[in-house]
């Protein structure tokens, strides 16, 4: 059965090409749609864990990172300092300020670090160096056209661009900046006279000794500075990723499901069209003895075999994709090979090819052969 | 030619009807892409625009409040309220953060009230009243049927718990749920004593919005004003410009597809007729009329897609919130009208091989057995 669906395929190959591009296509679109989903989630968790600690600290009943405010008092890092285990308490504060240039507004998270908590790799020039060196975000760069050594104004104090690196989460674009920094931008700049009002301190990221038990460094540190709640990097990246699914899976979910609709609309479609272009063919084969199951199965079989063909092209295409929008718009990761997305987006082919092959059923029936013995 | 062109496409329904329903869906992803993006922009928007001022005041730098932060000392509300063109001045404490309702994490702006301060509250409740008490607060009325928190359950803001007595409306959106909560409680969680956020600030009748802000970026040191509709504008631009580059990418992708599926179709559509059009060149038919009319099939298949798309926008849409209220869309005739234009390109696009393939066509096989 398989050998006859190759032939059929193999007899008009623009048109077999045309079919496997147009099916080929819509697994991308499903690759893509469900990429984009899981790169969100991904650009969340690793903004955290990419933070190189041990445990973190947060303001205590904050349990977020992204998109939290949080913020502690000054001596909190003195007392989670003085717990057993605790090596140091590198502090970490969060700026999220609306970056605004030629009236193209984004909004930006700025990390400002000190020790511990910089960029995780810089893609383009070099680490912060001076009190005025910012690292930014590749979107950011790309958006506003900005290069190293370019000034980056935030409010009216100038930052200078020193290095490029890519860590972006929900939407935003992030950028690194060191306390120096941090301080002359409160000293120097307009908003000076509401400085107290600023959260000063919004993280500390925990090191500890080597060898500690993590989780018991954990409990003291809550129960001795009741300040804050403290977090594994991998609690607060999960809790970061369940706030994420809240706001994007009604989203996404209605994406995706317009997605699968049109990819079953789209096989069936084929399908339905090469089975009611070769009726004759099917009627020849049913006056020659052929059952209503072995057509069926002819085109079970072709159907699976042209998704075998799509799918190679849908992932190249979902690749050329994700390499464009990662050109375009750098601030969305779309990761199409996470296990999950590829399973179920392999599994939904499958199904939309069995599924698709029950559509022209009717027309399989309709086949009579009595056709096979009429004039063209 | 152009009957037979009609005639042809309209011979195969069951095709067409597919074809049709294939690009529409291409275009329905595009379009609930925009709506998305548009319905939660103009969410993102909902609490300033009901608030409406003559004038937004607010910390220099800042121009808007989608993901703002901006603190203004109090004594610069009493400076603006002394002002001759000033009628009122309302102050607002406000943040924004993750809250935790229930099971769920949202992301959530956190409005504080004064207790006199009723003009910057909700602007419409389903249930229950307004906040009057400490330790009460006002959330959306769809973020209660999302999360199943209800009339007198507590919600937590950092550490501080809540109790809900009401229930807002038009205050929900993924993107930034408002809720209400007493000044005081918020300047807690914030360490902000003795700042403001926000001033709304109600001019006198006859006083111009704009000449006003200007008064006040003048007078009074280190604040931004700015009129209201420019305020709106600036906070809508943002929210849209988050989503411009996947709504762009979204449509390239899609309209692809649609390209792919027209072109399928056509070309399906023109091999299966293929002895009819080689007798139609053997009649004498040219080339570039042969090739105008399989442009035209296309350019009819991508019309219905379109239509499709359109009813779809239209009909469909604007009845999805009542499945899933968390979604708040917005379909705009704009970008119908853009997708129009794009559907056009796809038409073309989409002939392009079968419009070919037809110009190859021997005009002898009309005569083959």
């Amino acid at each position: 059965m398989f050998k006859l669906a190759r032939k059929q395929l193999a007899l008009d190959l623009v048109r077999t090409s045309l079919t496997a591009f147009a099916v080929g296509a819509v697994i991308a679109v499903i690759l893509v749609l469900e990429g984009f989903e899981q790169g969100q989630y991904r650009q969340l968790e690793q903004i955290i864990l990419k933070r190189n600690a041990d445990l973190i600290a947060t303001q205590s009943g904050v349990a977020n990172f992204t998109a939290a405010r949080s913020s502690l008092p000054q001596l909190a890092r003195q007392d989670v300092e003085s717990v057993a285990g605790v090596v140091n308490a590198h502090p970490l504060t969060v700026l999220p300020i609306i970056y605004n240039k030629e009236n193209k507004l984004t909004p930006v998270y700025i990390l400002v670090y000190d020790t511990r908590g910089g960029p995780d790799s810089i893609i383009e020039g070099s680490a912060i160096r001076k009190g005025r060196d910012i690292v930014i975000d590749r979107a950011l760069a790309r958006k506003y056209g900005l290069k190293i050594g370019d000034g980056f104004v935030v409010s009216d104090f100038e930052f200078q661009i020193s290095g490029i690196t890519g860590e972006a989460a929900f939407f935003m674009p992030f950028a690194f900046v060191s306390y120096d920094g941090m301080i002359d931008l409160f000293l120097k700049s307009e908003i000076a006279p509401d400085l107290s009002t600023f959260p000063l301190l919004s993280f500390l990221l925990i090191e500890l000794e080597p060898g500690s038990d993590r989780m018991a460094i954990q409990q003291d540190i809550e129960r001795q500075v009741p300040e804050v709640d403290v977090f594994t990097p991998e609690q607060l990246a999960e809790r970061d990723v369940s706030m994420g699914r809240t706001f994007y899976r009604p989203i996404m979910g209605l994406l995706d499901t317009v997605a699968y609709v049109v990819g079953l609309l789209v096989v069936s479609l084929i399908l339905f069209a090469d089975v009611r272009s070769r009726l004759r063919s099917f009627a020849v084969m049913k006056a020659l003895g052929f059952t209503q199951r072995h057509l069926l199965l002819l085109v079970l079989a072709q159907s699976l075999m042209l998704m075998a063909l799509a799918l190679p092209i849908g992932l190249l295409l979902a690749q050329a994709l994700m390499m464009y929008i990662e050109a375009v718009a750098p601030v969305y990761l779309i990761s199409i090979y996470q296990p999950l997305v590829f399973a179920r987006t392999m599994i939904a082919s499958l199904l939309l090819a069995l599924i698709g092959a029950l559509v022209p059923l009717r027309s399989l029936r309709r086949s009579d052969p009595v056709m096979a013995f009429q004039g063209a | 030619m152009f009957t037979w062109a009609w005639k042809s496409l309209f011979s195969q329904r069951s095709t067409l009807l597919g074809s049709s329903l294939g690009i529409a869906g291409a275009f329905i992803l595009v379009i609930f892409f925009d709506a998305v993006f548009r319905g939660e922009s103009e969410q993102i928007v909902a609490y300033p625009e009901h608030m409406k001022p003559d004038v937004w005041v607010m910390q220099v730098g800042v121009g808007n409040m989608h993901m703002a932060m901006s603190y203004v000392w109090d004594w610069k509300m009493d400076v603006i309220a002394r002002m001759p063109e000033v009628e009122k001045v309302t102050p607002i404490l406000y943040f924004a953060s993750v809250i935790n309702a229930g099971e769920e994490k949202l992301f959530a702006f956190v409005v504080g009230l004064l207790p006199d301060a009723d003009r910057a509250g909700p602007w419409a409740m389903t249930a229950g009243r307004k906040i009057q008490n400490p330790g009460e607060a006002v959330i959306p009325d769809v973020l209660s049927e999302i999360t199943g928190i209800g009339m007198g359950d507590s919600l937590k803001i950092t550490d501080h718990s809540f109790k809900v007595v009401g229930l807002s409306h038009g205050t929900y959106s993924s993107a930034n749920s408002v809720i209400f909560v007493p000044f005081a409680e918020l300047e807690d969680i914030l360490s902000s004593a003795g700042t403001y956020s926000y001033l709304l600030v109600d001019a006198k009748d006859g006083v111009d919005a704009k000449a006003l802000a200007a008064r006040i970026r003048n007078q009074v040191e280190k604040v931004n004003a700015l009129p209201h509709d420019e305020f709106i504008h600036n906070d809508f631009s943002l929210a849209m410009q988050m989503g411009v580059e996947i709504i762009f990418i979204m449509t390239v992708i899609c309209s692809a597809l649609a390209a792919l599926i027209v072109g399928f179709t056509a070309y399906t559509l023109v091999s299966r007729k293929q002895r009819e059009l080689a007798i139609i060149k053997a009649l004498g038919a040219g080339r570039g009329t042969v090739m105008i009319a399989v442009v035209m099939q296309s350019v009819i298949l991508t019309l219905m897609g379109y239509l499709v798309a359109v009813a779809f926008a239209f009909l469909v849409i604007p009845e999805v919130p009542l499945l899933a209220p968390q979604l708040t869309l917005a379909v705009s005739l704009g970008a119908i009208l853009q997708i129009g234009l794009v559907a056009i390109l796809v038409a073309i696009v989409g002939a392009v091989i079968p419009a070919w393939w037809v110009s190859r066509l021997d005009p002898a096989t009309a005569y083959q057995v």
